[in-house]
């Protein structure tokens, strides 16, 4: 379970499901960026490394080595007022899923980003000397906000494509849904089931190398101590019990990688981070999406 | 005694053969010029930036191909850490003026290339104490093998140590600490009929998969491969089997014999 790697035979499938409600609109942990924009920073960010790593030959394209779905619940800017949908923009608005060299391809922008190189550092050693680190970099989340919390409506958004991709692809690595909000779900119990419902429904999805991977981050904007990977809910206020309990638990390979990081983990620790700050998001993010290695074939 | 060498390779299944990002060199070495034989396997990351240009430097310089810039490097500490600065400079001052894009050029200026190694050189053929001595970072591995018996492997990894982020050699400059700190220097006496192999990770984790399970066989078929249709086959089989992972595969295996053969066989 969870040994396939990802390839062009078998891409994997990463799900980003972003919460984009009103409060999202905080500032977070006095940075002076709001939880929404220092959360597209960082989905842009890693967006962008699953670019670069599926970037082989000089001069060449992106290969096909993931499917990549973005869903935004809260406000949707595209279709008016609060729901779910797709947060890529531009030729990809619209589309559920969207084939990494197509993501490659079609960034809405690329723009200046002061906080990249600080972004950067937080999870890796600095670039190339002298050739200092980039601060344009491609964009194709925008930070947005509004609305209430729609988390079962975006899981059952998602995970019916998600259904449909793992019928093409029985033998690819389990697809992983990173969910990333800073708030209590609103719309609990939705079409008669509550999130956890949902979330079970959610990892019932599997291909033959395992269950689906759900990773859920909350957000913090007031710098409460964070919790990372726990292996239990004990003494985590609300909402956290409910998030850990539909977390989970992490494959050998996203220990090994956490661990690499230098982050501590315990036995039966879950994908789930509490009062998370940016930084720890981006290490999120990364370790979440570096469980398998990639085979170039 | 004289080293003789040949190298197998494959590429992944599925992958084109340009798609191999493994890399060897041999110099089998000139007595009458005080040149030592040496021989280097690398295996350049596959998520690296342009894997291929990293491994033909660092191979073409460590067994000294005619038109280097500098000698090949000794097998000490201090030597390693002035080839790993001048292999960093060179590919610096060979870096592209412009990038086909913004994806790749954050490629080349956050990730830069990667790869392990395994370097050998053997002394002293001509006297009493023919040896060899070796510089490893990583998981690329070398078997020193006697009658159909291993003798020792260098770096001495089990089964369990190959996955997940080896040591290797990086271009970026900062990493030449933690470079040096992983940087593992090995030797060995070598006699007539000796054979080393040297052999990237996932075919050296299938040799030490094999050794654990006592297998008498292992050195014999690996002695006696003597094409590439039969490495291809061999290698085939064992990951159809589920015994090797699906990476590319590189085997560079040195004999130590008294003479030259009397018959060149060449099969087309």
């Amino acid at each position: 379970m969870y040994d396939q790697t990802f390839s062009r035979h078998n891409p994997g499938c990463i799900v980003i499901l972003l919460d984009r409600s009103d409060s999202m609109k905080q500032d977070w942990q006095g940075s002076g960026t709001t939880l929404a924009k220092g959360a597209a920073l960082a989905l842009n960010k890693v967006l962008l490394d699953l670019c670069i790593k599926s970037t082989k030959e000089v001069g060449g394209a992106a290969r096909h080595y993931f499917d990549i779905g973005v869903f935004g619940y809260g406000a949707c800017p595209t279709t008016g007022g609060e729901g779910v949908e797709s947060a890529l923009g531009g030729a990809l608005a619209g589309q559920p899923l969207v084939a990494l060299p197509a993501l490659f391809s079609n960034p809405l922008a690329v723009r200046e980003e002061a906080a990249v190189p600080a972004l950067a550092s937080a999870s890796r050693e600095s670039s190339v000397d002298a050739m200092p680190m980039l601060s344009r970099m491609p964009i194709w989340v925008e930070p947005i906000s509004g609305y209430r919390t729609p988390m079962c409506q975006a899981i059952s958004v998602a995970g019916s494509h998600i259904y449909d991709w793992v019928g093409a692809h029985p033998n690819s690595f389990p697809p992983i849904v990173i969910n990333i909000t800073d708030g209590l779900v609103t719309d609990s119990p939705y079409e008669g089931a509550d999130l956890t419902e949902w979330a079970q429904r959610l990892v019932s999805i599997e291909t033959n190398d395992g269950p689906l991977l759900l990773l859920n981050i909350f957000l913090s904007a007031a710098g409460q101590t964070e919790v990372l990977f726990p292996s239990s809910a004990n003494q985590l206020p609300e909402p956290g019990p409910d998030l850990f309990a539909i977390s989970s638990p992490l494959p050998p390979a996203m220990v090994a990688n956490a661990r690499a990081g230098q982050l501590p983990m315990q036995p039966g620790a879950r994908g789930f981070v509490f009062n998370a700050g940016l930084s720890s998001l981006v290490k999120f993010l990364e370790i979440g999406t570096r469980v398998a290695d990639i085979r170039a074939h | 005694m004289l080293a003789r060498s040949v190298c197998f390779a494959l590429e992944k299944a599925g992958s084109a053969v340009w798609e191999w990002e493994d890399g060897a060199g041999a110099s089998e070495g000139s007595p009458g010029h005080g040149l030592d034989p040496r021989f280097i396997v690398v295996d350049g990351a596959t998520e690296a930036y342009d894997a291929l240009r990293w491994v033909a430097q660092l191979v073409t310089s460590f067994v000294g191909v005619t038109g280097q810039p500098h000698a090949p490097p000794a097998l000490t500490p201090d030597a390693m850490r002035g080839w790993f600065d001048r292999m960093q400079q060179r590919w610096t001052a060979e870096a592209p003026t412009q990038f086909t894009n913004i994806i790749e050029e954050w490629k080349y200026r956050q990730d830069g290339s990667f790869a392990t190694l395994l370097g050998c050189e053997l002394t002293g053929l001509t006297g009493p104490t023919p040896r060899w001595n070796a510089v490893a970072l990583g998981d690329t591995v070398l078997f020193h093998v006697r009658n159909n018996q291993l003798i020792t492997h260098f770096p001495a990894l089990r089964v369990d140590d190959f996955g997940v982020a080896p040591a290797g050699v990086h271009t970026k400059s900062e990493g030449i600490a933690q470079m040096m700190s992983d940087l593992e220097i090995g030797r060995g006496e070598l006699r007539l009929g000796d054979q080393l192999f040297i052999a990237t990770d996932a075919f050296a984790h299938w040799v030490l998969q094999r050794l654990q399970r006592d297998d008498q066989q292992l050195w014999r078929v690996l002695s006696e491969l003597d094409h590439d249709a039969t490495f291809a086959a061999l290698v085939a089989d064992v990951r159809a089997a589920g015994q090797m992972r699906n990476d590319d595969v590189t085997l560079l295996r040195v004999r130590l014999v008294a003479a030259e053969p009397d018959y060149l066989v060449v099969c087309l």
